[in-house]
């Protein structure tokens, strides 16, 4: 039979690639990667840019090219678009940094703590740096921003000015007052009536009650965001920031935190009376925020929500109803109440820890030229925006303008993203430079003018957590994200049980009790050290 | 019946009666007989003692404080302190309970369903239905973990999900699937049986194609029913292979797995799924918490490797089979 | 046998056992495929329509928009080939590896078996922690290198004792006892009873293996720094989360794309599906075969 002819050559075959296997190996060892940090020739720089997963090659970027020629470098990017956070901490631990390190928060505090050592204080280059020096000049508290606790400035921030001061906003179907007669409600019991009328009166007009008077986006696991019913405790008096994040606010000069405050307690008790009375999504705690966004498109020119906080109306509702709707002001919490209504103060204009340098650049000249340039006027403007050309139009020196998208099935948000690196860039918009802003930023901005009054008669320093100012060591920034993750994991989900079956009033004592014993004191005192530092230190 | 060979043999002076007469004739022995054997074991080995063992060392990382500026293991010497510190924390009981909840059920339904499916399509006697239900039981288990969730969330939706509706025809109504502390165990396991019974089942039908088929002859012979038949070949015929699947499985005790429940997560399941790892995520992202998180995953691979000894020992009691 | 013959010895109890199996595998199967089926039809279908549960049973607001976006990225071809490539040869070495210690380590009188078990086993629990491993690669230049896709895995402790305990409970003591006596050494025992007697269990745990490389995309996401090196799960991820990425929150704050992206993030999710499995889906009827009974080439008599 043939076992005799494949057994022999089987055999063969196996001694093969037994020596095949170990030859690979040997091969693999000595051939390896190029997985160096740091350029190969004399113009190499390698930056690692975390982008939005929209934005296109930076090779198809043509300010990219126009940034190598002017800084005469070749640039080697490595463009991450998904879980940064993962491929992070063994470069970091292993000491693989490139050049230059690009991207939003990319390398945080704690890693700047933690791994100080692989970056380079660029305190020591400002000479190289004029461009970073002029928005440290210009911007207040850019250079405060940029410095560690110790001194160093291991990371620079971003400045984009057109940001309004308040990224929530307020949104009512105007449409659908009007079909009910109804008057924009100023107090949460006029919001009520109003919510319960849209239940109710069919205002979308489809013979259905499909209406969803309030939805929110969906509140996470670890603390509050954007566009969430943290919102409503500004028509308490109270002013918080970034949407509330894990509860820190300031209250004259005293840090506390609203999980533990009585007025949460009245904007939970009001959130219950409205799910109970079935005003809210049933959706809102399951939902994911793709379904969410798209509910609130409605179909064709027909509305489904009444009622939520968004970005900017043709982002929340889509170019079919967006159109409906009007931005409102704050609402009081009671009528003829003696607090004025305040908002969520945010900072999205100086935000941090956008480019850091490695300390073991080889090229060190060739990436402050680098940095330099991208800090440039024009360069700036082109990396948020887009390239001169397609995407904004330069009119003179110091005046630019958007374009409308080149692409007419994109808006100009997705737009913009997809163009180039927008917001997550390393840039330096100059105040002296006029912008025709593109339509979406123009209707935020607009958007945000009901919610001016909440901050005209506000003590900024007084009354507003400053976070991206403050800088922790990493001993009180480790103590205080452990005590938020047990906060965070008996306050989120009472804030969604409270809401859906009640219970608020009974066991609000028991639960501060809990979460003071979890930490929320230890924060309290914490932050308040870091406050109190930083406001003498203006 | 003798098998006949077709060369002669070339180690024919190999006596299996010798007896051994101390150690170092007793080495040279084992050596001069199992040389073979252990020629087909050094890739193995080689691999495992590199890159398996090689970073070994890293595990120090639990029991020091991580200082980068001395490296990976020249931290200060802390013992314990990590251990210590998340047995202390107020979340401990939490986390080990609802850890604990997920992993054992999912490996009780986990282990038992596979087998049953495997018996019940091995009963197919058509080879193209019985390979077209093989296929359609498997293919789930190719299914990523993300469009899983999100599948999820359409069909159990309060409002429009198909499942909910579906229930409500039975008069299952006002149940939240997707956000309620009783509902996440049993849809977080239900939908890890649906995806990955089949392909767990592949191993017991080959374990089952294996079987001599004079046996069912006989036993038809014999007058025995298909019950019957079921009981006294099939089931034998995959006890080793059960027991070693289940000596593995408990190797996963606290092995609820991260991505499925970290999408799962909402704020009103959280009491109950809020698991080890989600944990170790989470403190994780926000601090370079290095040292704790070693510690804590050291302390779940210890209880799992505990379970493993414990169950492996009970098995070498019970059965013929174990893993050593 | 045939239906026929089976049909005329029946019993009831035979007949209604036949009706419980028949009832119970229809469930089963419309129970798993539903949920593929419905992939299928939602990697077509408006997503808004997806969201709003109106999709059940047949396609609706039919567009190929998700397949497009995948198929019309290039990377996705280059990820295709390099997975082949990865699994191909990564399976091959899997193999080579893992079956003969299965056998050696299945040969009772074999006085190391236990230890060197235990050698292994304990790497399923026990292991140095990313930073280490990364480390050691680094070292020895697994970088960025294509090889890292296979080496580090050669082995599989789990389907290293499967194999074993097939060799150990499947292959006939007799056998192994008869060839002995005649004077086999191991390798030959080996190659000329022991592989071809274990068809099934190479396809097992060479289905396993193909399954393990084809589905990796962890290795890629941490060692690998070149994009074209990067198999077709980082590939798909990358698609994938370039449609999801709203799923955080208006992340970067104002405006993050609240068009199109958002509108097809669904669709192209279960189109990702169907591009990553099919190819495996086709795979698996060839290999199928071994599972079947009959497949020992007789037995030991007497």
């Amino acid at each position: 039979m043939s076992q005799h002819r494949s057994a022999r050559s089987r055999k063969a075959a196996v001694t093969v690639a037994f020596m095949a296997t170990a030859s690979l190996v040997l091969s693999a060892c000595g051939g390896g990667g190029d997985s160096d940090a740091g350029g190969g020739d004399g113009n190499e720089v390698t930056i690692l840019v975390t982008k939005h997963p929209l934005t296109k090659p930076m090779s198809e970027m043509a300010w990219v090219t126009e940034l190598e020629e002017k800084a005469d470098v070749t640039i080697r990017w490595e463009e991450v678009s998904a879980d940064w956070d993962q491929k992070k901490n063994p470069l970091l631990a292993a000491g693989d940094v490139p050049d230059l390190i690009i991207g939003p928060n990319a390398i945080t505090d704690s890693d700047l703590a933690t791994f100080g050592t692989l970056f380079e204080d660029l305190s020591d280059d400002m000479d190289a740096l004029p461009n970073v020096q002029a928005m440290f000049d210009e911007v207040d508290g850019a250079e405060a921003m940029a410095t560690s606790l110790e001194g160093p400035v291991y990371s620079l921030p971003s400045y984009k000015r057109f940001w309004p001061q308040a990224i929530t906003h307020q949104y009512i179907n105007q449409q659908w007052l009007d079909t009910l007669g109804l008057e924009t409600p100023t107090t949460w019991d006029e919001l009520f009536d109003v919510l319960v009328a849209f239940k109710e009166g069919d205002p979308n007009g489809n013979g259905q009650a499909d209406e969803i008077p309030l939805d929110f986006s969906p509140v996470g696991t670890t603390g509050f965001g954007y566009f969430q019913p943290t919102a409503l405790l500004g028509s308490t008096g109270m002013t918080i920031s970034g949407g509330g994040g894990s509860g820190i606010f300031v209250e004259d000069g005293t840090v506390a935190n609203f999980f533990v405050d009585e007025r949460y307690k009245d904007v939970v008790a009001f959130l219950n009376q409205c799910w109970e009375a079935g005003l809210i999504s049933e959706e809102a705690f399951t939902q994911d925020y793709s379904t969410y966004q798209s509910v609130a498109r409605g179909t064709g020119d027909q509305a489904r929500v009444g009622f939520s906080w968004g970005w900017s109306g043709s982002d929340r509702f889509g170019p079919g109803v967006y159109e409906q709707y009007a931005p409102m002001a704050p609402l009081m919490a009671e009528a003829g109440q003696s607090e004025t209504p305040s908002w969520s103060y945010d900072y999205e204009n100086l935000t941090r820890n956008h480019l850091t340098m490695s300390a073991q650049a080889a090229n060190k000249d060739a990436v402050l030229r680098v940095v330099n340039e991208l800090y440039s006027e024009d360069t700036s403007m082109q990396e948020l925006f887009g390239d001169i050309g397609p995407n904004v139009e330069k009119v003179s020196d110091t005046e630019y303008k958007v374009l409308p998208p080149a692409d007419t099935n994109l808006d100009p948000s997705t737009w913009k993203w997809t163009s180039s690196l927008a917001d997550n860039g390393a840039f330096y918009i100059r105040e002296d430079a006029t912008v025709e802003l593109p339509a979406d930023l123009a209707e935020a901005v607009e958007d945000a003018v009901p919610l001016q009054p909440a901050f005209d008669a506000l003590d900024v320093d007084a009354n507003v957590w400053p976070g991206p100012f403050i800088k922790m060591s990493s001993e009180d920034l480790s103590t205080i994200s452990l005590n938020n993750t047990a906060i965070f994991g008996v306050a989120m989900p009472k804030f969604a049980e409270w809401i859906t079956s009640g219970g608020v009033e009974e066991q609000w004592d028991d639960y501060v009790t809990q979460l003071e014993g979890l930490g929320v004191t230890q924060n309290d005192e914490l932050h308040q050290k870091y406050y109190d530092d930083y406001i003498a230190s203006k | 019946m003798a098998l006949t060979l077709d060369k002669p043999p070339k180690t024919a002076k190999v006596s299996k009666n010798g007896k051994p007469t101390g150690a170092g004739p007793r080495v040279k022995r084992h050596f001069s007989r199992q040389w073979q054997l252990w020629v087909m074991l050094i890739p193995a080995i080689g691999f495992t003692a590199l890159f398996a063992y090689g970073p070994m060392y890293g595990i120090q990382l639990a029991f020091r404080e991580f200082d980068f500026t001395k490296g990976l293991t020249g931290g200060e010497w802390v013992g314990l302190k990590y251990f210590v510190k998340f047995f202390e924390s107020p979340q401990f009981w939490t986390l080990m309970r609802n850890t604990a909840t997920i992993s054992l059920t999912t490996l009780v339904f986990g282990f038992v369903a596979p087998i049953f499916l495997a018996i019940l399509v091995n009963q197919v006697i058509s080879r193209r239905r019985k390979r077209f239900t093989q296929t359609a039981t498997y293919l789930p288990h190719f299914i990523s973990i993300v469009v899983i969730v999100g599948m999820l969330q359409v069909f159990l939706s309060p409002s429009t999900g198909l499942i909910t509706r579906f229930l409500g025809f039975f008069g299952i109504e006002g149940v939240n699937f997707l956000g309620s502390t009783s509902t996440f165990v049993p849809v977080y396991v239900i939908s890890e049986v649906w995806q990955h019974c089949g392909w767990n089942s592949i191993i017991y039908l080959a374990a089952l194609a294996g079987v001599n088929t004079q046996l069912y002859e006989a036993a038809r012979i014999d007058g025995a029913n298909r019950f019957q038949v079921i009981r006294h070949i099939d089931f034998p015929a995959l006890v080793p292979t059960m027991v070693v699947l289940l000596i593995l499985n408990m190797g996963g005790v606290l092995n609820a797995g991260f991505e499925k429940i970290f999408l799962m997560q909402n704020t009103l399941n959280l009491p109950v799924s809020e698991v080890i790892s989600t944990y170790v995520y989470k403190i994780g992202i926000i601090g370079s918490q290095f040292s704790y998180s070693t510690a804590i995953g050291l302390f779940n691979t210890a209880i799992n490797f505990a379970f493993l000894v414990i169950t492996n020992q009970i098995a070498k009691r019970v059965s013929n089979t174990s893993l050593w | 046998m045939s239906t026929l013959t089976r049909l005329r010895s029946r019993t009831p109890g035979d007949i209604a056992f036949t009706v419980l199996v028949s009832v119970s595998l229809v469930v089963i199967v419309f129970v798993t495929l539903y949920p593929i089926y419905f992939v299928m039809i939602a990697s077509v279908s408006a997503p808004a329509l997806v969201q709003a549960g109106d999709v059940s049973f047949i396609p609706k607001g039919i567009n190929w928009f998700g397949y497009e976006q995948i198929l019309n990225d290039s990377r996705i071809w280059n990820g295709y080939k390099n997975t082949l490539i990865y699994t191909v040869l990564g399976t091959a070495v899997n193999m080579l590896v893992t079956i003969p210690a299965a056998y050696a380590l299945s040969r009772r009188d074999f006085a190391a078996r236990r230890p060197l078990m235990l050698f292994f086993a304990f790497t399923m629990f026990f292991n140095g922690g990313l930073i280490p491993t990364y480390m050691l690669y680094k070292e020895i230049g697994l970088l960025n290198n294509m090889w890292v896709f296979i080496l580090p895995s050669a082995l599989n402790v789990y389907n290293l004792i499967i194999a074993r305990a097939f060799y150990e409970h499947s292959l006939p003591e007799e056998l192994y006892e008869a060839a002995t006596l005649d004077g086999a050494n191991h390798f030959q025992f080996f190659f000329k009873m022991a592989i071809p007697l274990s068809k099934a269990i190479l396809s097992v745990i060479m289905l396993y293996y193909i399954v393990q490389h084809w589905n990796d995309f962890f290795t890629g996401l941490i060692f690998i720094r070149d994009y074209d090196k990067q198999p077709l799960q980082i590939v798909l991820r990358d698609i994938l989360i370039s449609n999801t990425a709203f799923a955080g929150g208006a992340g970067g704050a104002g405006g993050t794309g609240g068009g199109y992206g958002q509108q097809f993030a669904d669709q192209i999710k279960y189109g990702v599906i169907v591009v990553s499995t099919l190819p495996v889906i086709i795979l698996y009827p060839f290999l199928q075969k071994y599972f079947e009974k009959g497949v020992m080439i007789g037995s030991v008599k007497g």
